[in-house]
């Protein structure tokens, strides 16, 4: 969050120190409602997940969840990227498109599914469907928002030194608006990431939802948490990536959070 | 408005309506000659718009669904806004909760899910912990960064005239973070709305069908049990207009509550 | 070396014009419908080599015509002309300087000078090795040699304006237009920014051998101090008012600004523009 210090082995060990303290209530609290179905203690969670790691099905999972992942983000981008730049040169051509996205937008990825799942059928296409829609939107919306936000100046310097039109948009268009795709992409992802619980939730053979919810019918309580955690951390790892692509390709910007 | 004016404006919304206006009519016909019996059409979806509407279904599912997300937005708004301005003002308390808070925010409301359908069986309640854990995060996260942004003169002027902590937050700070957290607001009642519709379609899913109502778990009745697709588009189609309405309507009481910003 | 000569500011009758602008208007649509006249019946010629300083209250439109020379705007009537010839859009002969430098962020000080040269029509004809050779001579000119891979965010103001005017420079323009280049900078870099400029410029060289320069202010001490004649104009529309000789000596410098002549044709021009810019303030 903004303002809190996170530097190096200090910010590691309150860190460290916290979740201490949060585990501690946690199993006070388990060993006072005694169920482990209803909430195990952290040891127990601890011991499943690493039971999971061994055996490889938590990475198994894992690894297939973040691939649809990586499908869907690649196919939304290169659908939604060059629209939103065309939509961001073109006030015409963002009069047409925009009010279809408008409508769409609001109808989320999620209330999809049944449709989907009556198109698709239970298997790979029917998350890898719902996440690229669901991260089509915030990154189309956010490129036509970066490509219009580019400081008009810097394009009327490239047109007085006699660059042409198409060279000005690949070399001062799109580099301007590099950061908001690169904030839009973010979004993206994390939305995309929230789609494909839903979607492996209802309609996956495989994943990450499909293994929380394989678990929970079993009553095997830990085994959720212990994927449930999965999820967070592979989450956060996404977005740390993308951050870190900010950081990298766009080395001039200030450091985002 | 002038006339060049207007002109502009009728070309925009004609251009506008060229691509959706294209689509439905295209659908229209082609469906009507090529498609079989079962393909949905706009037609068809009009028309099981108009009786799910007529006959209650679709308003009451509707009402179910918002009622429990106003629940679970008022719970998490009841929590998340002390504990926001606590964190914003008392570098203490950030410390200690803040690495809770930032553990837990990447793991989306769906994923918890099987846990409270484990803890609260598959009824209102598993719905309105769902809804009511999606929409803490965007609350905490704004209150907290618009506490940090009241601006330290104010503050320091408030001590000067010898306010105490208490009164500091409630005159000072918390109508200075206001826009911040209304913003938190606006973004977790969109969140909690999406966050309703997929934990009922689970449910639905899981519970077999039956269970709580809402809109969620009706477009799940129409795929597994009647396969009523002009149906379930017509609920599609109701939850995105009902996101659009509550979006601009607290937009709205934003700009009317306070004029002066933006 | 040879020894600077003393030229008077006054560029000579029969030098040749370079830019005109010739019962100029330029009109704006309003966003209520009505249209604004940014500037009304224009007429004014700059010579081969001369400083021309355009100067006048907030609104008078000097903007505007910098745009017009700059064939970033077209004008609703009259003619805008380069050695006779129609401007018709923006191009690397007439180089601009911007307010706000419109340095390219994701570039570094060598990115943005060779910009143009690499992607324009300046650098046509310029292989790799003679393109990085004028780079680096002009950003040595502009005395930026050691900052050549900082990018913009890591510079002060001054050094950045001096970045914009290496790329400007790099394309060798006949006109440079500049468009209130110092006014971002405190009151110290811009005495020696003002001094940098005409070093560069070329203030002790025949007016055949320097560049025409058409430069905007606001401020009336900077204006007398830069240039070879002050066009003076006001606002609601924007028009002529006026058009000052200054004959000081040239290579200007700190003596110039201690000079009574200097002070007598600053309080002139203030007393030209007073009332308006008083009128601006209170309207």
């Amino acid at each position: 969050m903004k303002g809190s210090t996170r530097s190096g082995s200090g910010g590691a060990l309150v860190y460290l120190r916290t979740m201490a303290v949060f585990a501690l209530v946690w199993t006070g609290v388990a060993w006072w409602t005694d169920n482990s179905i209803l909430l195990p203690t952290p040891l127990a969670v601890a011991q499943a997940a690493i039971d999971l790691a061994k055996s490889l099905e938590l990475f198994e999972h894992a690894a297939i969840s973040l691939g649809r992942m990586v499908v869907s983000i690649t196919i939304a981008s290169a659908i939604a990227i060059p629209l939103g730049l065309a939509m961001g040169l073109s006030t015409r051509l963002e009069r047409i498109v925009d009010p279809t996205i408008e409508i769409l937008r609001p109808i989320s990825g999620i209330a999809w599914i049944p449709l989907a799942l009556f198109i698709f059928g239970i298997g790979n296409t029917l998350p890898v469907f719902i996440m690229t829609y669901a991260a089509f939107f915030p990154i189309v919306v956010g490129t036509v928002g970066g490509v219009r936000a580019v400081d008009r100046r810097l394009i009327d310097a490239a047109r007085t030194m006699g660059v042409p039109q198409r060279t000005i948009v690949t070399r001062v268009v799109v580099p301007a608006a590099l950061p908001s795709l690169l904030v839009a992409l973010r979004l993206g992802v994390a939305l995309s990431w929230t789609a494909v619980v839903a979607a492996e939730l209802i309609g996956a053979p495989s994943g990450l939802g499909y293994a929380v919810e394989w678990y929970r019918e079993l009553l095997a309580t830990p085994q959720v948490m212990s994927f449930i955690a999965m999820i967070g951390v592979i989450g956060y790892l996404c977005d740390a990536f993308v951050r870190e692509l900010n950081r990298r390709f766009t080395p001039w910007m200030p450091a985002t959070r | 408005m002038t006339a060049l004016a207007l002109r502009d404006r009728g070309q925009a919304i004609g251009l506008g309506a060229v691509l959706p206006l294209t689509i439905i009519v295209a659908w229209q016909v082609a469906g009507m000659a090529f498609g079989g019996v079962r393909l949905p059409l706009p037609s068809k979806i009009v028309a099981a718009a108009a009786t799910m509407i007529a006959s209650g279904d679709l308003p009451l599912a509707i009402v179910q669904s918002l009622g429990r997300v106003f629940g679970g937005f008022v719970i998490a708004a009841l929590i998340a806004i002390p504990l926001g301005l606590a964190m914003g003002t008392a570098r203490a308390v950030e410390r200690n909760v803040d690495p809770v808070v930032e553990t837990f925010r990447p793991i989306a409301a769906i994923a918890i899910l099987p846990l409270a359908i484990l803890w609260f069986g598959t009824g209102t309640s598993a719905a309105v912990m769902i809804v009511a854990y999606a929409a803490f995060f965007p609350i905490v996260v704004n209150t907290v960064a618009g506490a940090k942004d009241v601006n330290p003169t104010l503050l320091q002027a408030a001590s000067t005239m010898g306010l105490s902590r208490l009164a500091t937050m409630r005159t000072v700070i918390v109508p200075a973070a206001l826009p911040s957290i209304l913003v938190g607001l606006r973004i977790a009642l969109g969140v909690g709305w999406t966050a309703i519709v997929a934990a009922e379609l689970a449910v639905g899913a899981k519970a077999g069908g039956g269970g709580s109502g809402g809109i969620g778990q009706m477009m799940f009745v129409f795929y597994a049990y009647s396969i009523e697709l002009n149906r379930i588009i017509v609920c599609m189609i109701a939850v995105g207009i009902v996101a659009l309405v509550l979006d601009r309507a607290l937009r709205a009481a934003m700009r009317a509550l306070m004029p002066w910003s933006r | 070396m040879r020894p600077a000569a003393r030229h008077t500011g006054r560029t000579a009758l029969t030098a040749a014009i370079k830019l005109r602008l010739d019962g100029v208007e330029k009109r704006f649509a309003g966003s209520a419908g009505e249209a604004t006249v940014a500037v009304a019946n224009l007429t004014l010629d700059v010579r081969q080599g001369e400083f021309m300083v355009i100067v006048g209250p907030s609104g008078c439109g000097k903007t505007t015509v910098l745009n017009l020379l700059a064939g970033l705007a077209s004008p609703t009537s009259g003619r805008v002309t380069i050695d006779d010839r129609a401007i018709v859009g923006p191009g690397p002969d007439r180089g601009v300087m911007f307010q706000d430098y419109a340095l390219f962020p994701w570039r570094t000080v060598v990115g943005n000078v060779e910009f143009g040269l690499r992607y324009g029509p300046a650098g046509a004809g310029l292989d790799a090795r003679a393109r990085d050779e004028r780079v680096r001579r002009n950003i040595e000119l502009v005395g930026l040699n050691g900052s050549e891979s900082k990018y913009p965010n890591q510079l002060s103001g001054g050094m950045r304006q001096r970045v914009a005017l290496a790329r400007l420079l790099a394309n060798e323009p006949e006109v440079l237009l500049m468009d209130e280049p110092l006014a971002a900078l405190d009151a110290q870099t811009r005495i020696i920014l003002q001094d940098e400029l005409l070093r560069i410029w070329g203030q002790d060289r025949p007016a055949a051998e320097r560049r025409t320069v058409v430069f905007i202010t606001h401020a009336i001490d900077e204006a007398v101090f830069l240039a070879d004649r002050v066009a003076v104009m006001t606002t609601h529309p924007g028009r002529l008012k006026a058009i000052i000789d200054v004959p000081l000596p040239r290579p200007r410098g700190d003596a110039t600004r201690a000079d009574p002549q200097f002070q007598a044709l600053t309080q002139h021009i203030w007393g030209l523009i007073r009332d308006e810019a008083y009128r601006a303030t209170v309207t």
